[in-house]
């Protein structure tokens, strides 16, 4: 079975969005320009990215709540590396992926060998990442982070024709992921194990090693997403890096049309979700409402989204 | 962790360990890992020595004595108040947890705050206000989940976010301190205990008004009551438990509300605690939700629902706030609060995995 190019909720998100653009064009005549527009791009970017990794998690029927400390941990180590060692670009991208990906691969190895539901492992890995990042921390901030990063930044550099590098590559790791969930049989092993773990393993596939790969990847990604925001922020980076990430992801995903029960999702949701999550923090804020507001709305449309995977679960099940 | 835990690989997997020769210690081995409370007395007994014994040697930053944690049990209060919540959720099955209790602690102090601080209600009307408002957040929980079928965990985490935005929304994010609220401190005042009270250290007062009576109840209820029954049967089958006659959805239903009642109570405890109605009481840093989690599972709760027992979730409680206690003069300064977050995740990750094993091997704590 392949699933369609678009899902249905894939136009709904699209059309959500694009009554929100419109409404809130509408309202404050500043926000559907491109000096408006580039920066929700760029905020965007990160969530995106990881909301990626947590796609292949979520879909394999897992979760990671721990997003948010790893990308604490992998910030202050390339912040320190950017501030102390001066290395280059590449190195910073090489030691953040390396260092997400390990977080990632401890996730992994607990919840795949240690048969633990991934909600409780991740939770405690929160906290063992929490207290690294901030003994690396010090209990200080890095100061006077050059500007090795501004390729991702909010500049002139950080640009094409307009459009952020952050935002460009998240859209170009997130086709190629998408290309392989839908187009690969390793692609659709994920969905196996996500629709249920124990006939993907009695049909042949190794199910440990790929939920060990979700997380892996996830680590990964969370690595490029805290480059995005050193390079997004300014000179100096403090503790408040990654917190409440984890929230905003999971919500985009889950917005996104991706089951939280696994076996179904797309990234291309996951990337409209994220889309949908930040619009509404930008627009709470550019309308001039409490900022904190946008909280209560992204956990409406939670709870909207899965209703309606609910709904569409059940009209299968009685057409069947 | 334990000094036993090297033993452990003895029977294969596959192998059934009731035909093998009972040994004195895989049978103690086994004592440890299917009694949870006889597991936790010896981990409470060793961070007790661990500790006292540090500090005699003069390694702690103060006394790590009998005054000091009795006075830490004011932290243990709220802790083992909200894990009893989250026993109740996690208990009735089908993936329940419950992610917005800090959120509801929040919100619940804030709308406490208004009507005791600001619209000047007696205590008691406040009070009742404070339990009926968690109960309602609770109830859109227990709706949600038990009614439509939500999974608890993304609806929880929504609902976290829904009421956390709302608690620090409604006030401005700014917290009510009003004078009748600030006299509310006293709620954490250290009494002494009649009779025996010249020989042992005071204790504080919350523990006796918050503390052992939501103990008692919650036992009875799960003791001693058809309800109890009924959760547990829900929690470990519900399709049995809809065989049988028990109503699932309500039963799930009325353990969400139990929780947000239990959130509310703790509202007004953390309110007096900190003598101001926080927006954020419930939710600062990783929130109070994680920790109730942590110790519940430690505690001997089957994540999977159906087992659990308020005797562990309690001890598991005394065992977190003694140790975090610990942490707190084994370090100088901020030092303290980060080795308690490596506590506490170590101790998750264990536990987790502890409990994973012993119901692959002997089908689950008793």
């Amino acid at each position: 079975m392949i699933a369609p190019l678009v899902s249905g909720q894939e136009v709904v998100l699209l059309a959500v969005i694009a009554v929100l653009w419109l409404v809130l064009g509408w309202a404050t005549p500043a926000f559907l320009t491109a000096d408006s527009l580039r920066p929700l791009l760029i905020e965007v970017a990160p969530i995106a990215l990881i909301g990626v990794g947590m796609t292949l998690v979520i879909v394999a029927a897992g979760i990671d709540v721990s997003v948010g400390s790893q990308m604490m941990v992998c910030g202050v180590i390339t912040a320190r590396l950017l501030v102390e060692a001066h290395v280059s670009l590449v190195v910073a991208l090489v030691a953040a992926v390396a260092v997400g990906a390990l977080m990632g691969a401890v996730n992994g190895v607990l919840i795949a060998w240690g048969r633990v539901h991934a909600i409780i492992i991740t939770f405690g890995t929160l906290n063992l990442f929490q207290f690294v990042g901030r003994q690396i921390f010090g209990s200080r901030t890095v100061n006077g982070i050059p500007a090795t990063l501004d390729v991702f930044g909010r500049g002139a550099a950080g640009q094409t024709l307009g459009v952020p590098h952050s935002f460009l590559l998240t859209a170009v790791i997130a086709g190629a992921v998408w290309w392989y969930l839908r187009q690969t049989p390793g692609g659709r092993h994920f969905y196996a194990i996500g629709g249920d773990a124990l006939a993907a393993e009695l049909a042949g596939i190794r199910v440990r090693r790929r939920v060990l790969l979700t997380y892996v990847v996830t680590g990964a990604l969370v690595g490029v997403a805290a480059i995005f925001t050193i390079a997004k922020g300014t000179t100096t980076l403090d503790q408040s890096i990654g917190a409440g990430e984890e929230l905003a992801v999971i919500a985009a995903v889950i917005i996104g049309g991706t089951s939280i029960m696994g076996g179904r999702g797309s990234v291309l949701g996951t990337i409209l979700g994220a889309l949908l999550v930040q619009t509404v923090s930008s627009g709470v804020t550019q309308l001039g409402w409490p900022s904190n507001l946008s909280d209560l709305f992204v956990g409406i449309f939670v709870i909207v989204a899965v209703g309606t995977d609910l709904l569409r679960q059940r009209a299968r099940r009685r057409s069947r | 962790m334990t000094a036993a835990a090297p033993t452990t690989q003895t029977p294969g997997p596959g192998v059934p360990d009731n035909g093998s020769p009972p040994g004195a210690a895989r049978r103690a081995l086994r004592a440890v890992l299917t009694r949870r409370e006889l597991l936790l007395v010896i981990l409470l007994a060793l961070v007790l020595v661990w500790m006292t014994a540090l500090s005699y040697g003069g390694y702690l930053t103060g006394p790590y004595d009998p005054d000091y944690l009795s006075a830490a049990l004011v932290d243990a209060v709220p802790l083992a108040m909200l894990a009893l919540a989250e026993l109740l959720v996690i208990v009735s099955g089908r993936g329940g947890i419950d992610l917005s209790i800090g959120a509801i602690v929040s919100l619940t102090g804030m709308v406490f705050g208004f009507s005791y601080g600001s619209w000047g209600w007696p205590l008691p009307a406040a009070v009742l206000l404070a339990i009926v408002v968690g109960g309602l957040l609770g109830a859109v929980n227990g709706v949600l989940v038990a009614w439509l079928g939500f999974p608890a965990l993304i609806t929880t985490l929504a609902t976290y976010y829904a009421y956390k935005s709302l608690a620090i929304v409604v006030n401005d994010q700014k917290p009510i301190s009003t004078p009748g609220i600030q006299a509310l401190y006293s709620l954490t005042g250290a009494v002494e205990i009649p009779v025996v009270g010249h020989d042992i250290p005071n204790v504080p007062l919350g523990v006796f008004t918050f503390l052992v009576p939501a103990v008692v109840l919650v036992w009875l209820l799960l003791a001693r009551t058809t309800y109890g029954r009924r959760l547990f049967a829900i929690g470990t089958n519900d399709v049995a438990a809809t065989w049988s006659g028990v109503h699932v959805a309500r039963t799930r239903l009325v353990a969400y509300v139990l929780a947000g009642v239990l959130a509310g109570v703790v509202a007004v405890y953390v309110t007096g605690q900190f003598a101001s109605a926080r927006p954020d009481a419930g939710t600062s840093g990783n929130g109070l939700a994680l920790p109730a989690i942590t110790i519940a599972v430690l505690g001997g709760v089957a994540i999977t629902g159906g087992i659990g027992r308020v005797s562990g979730v309690l001890l598991a409680a005394v065992l977190i706030t003694w140790l975090d206690a610990g942490i707190l003069l084994l370090f100088e300064g901020n030092n303290g609060s980060q080795f308690q977050l490596l506590a506490l995740g170590a101790v998750l990750v264990f536990c987790a995995l502890l409990n994973a094993y012993t119901i692959r091997r002997y089908g689950g704590t008793r």
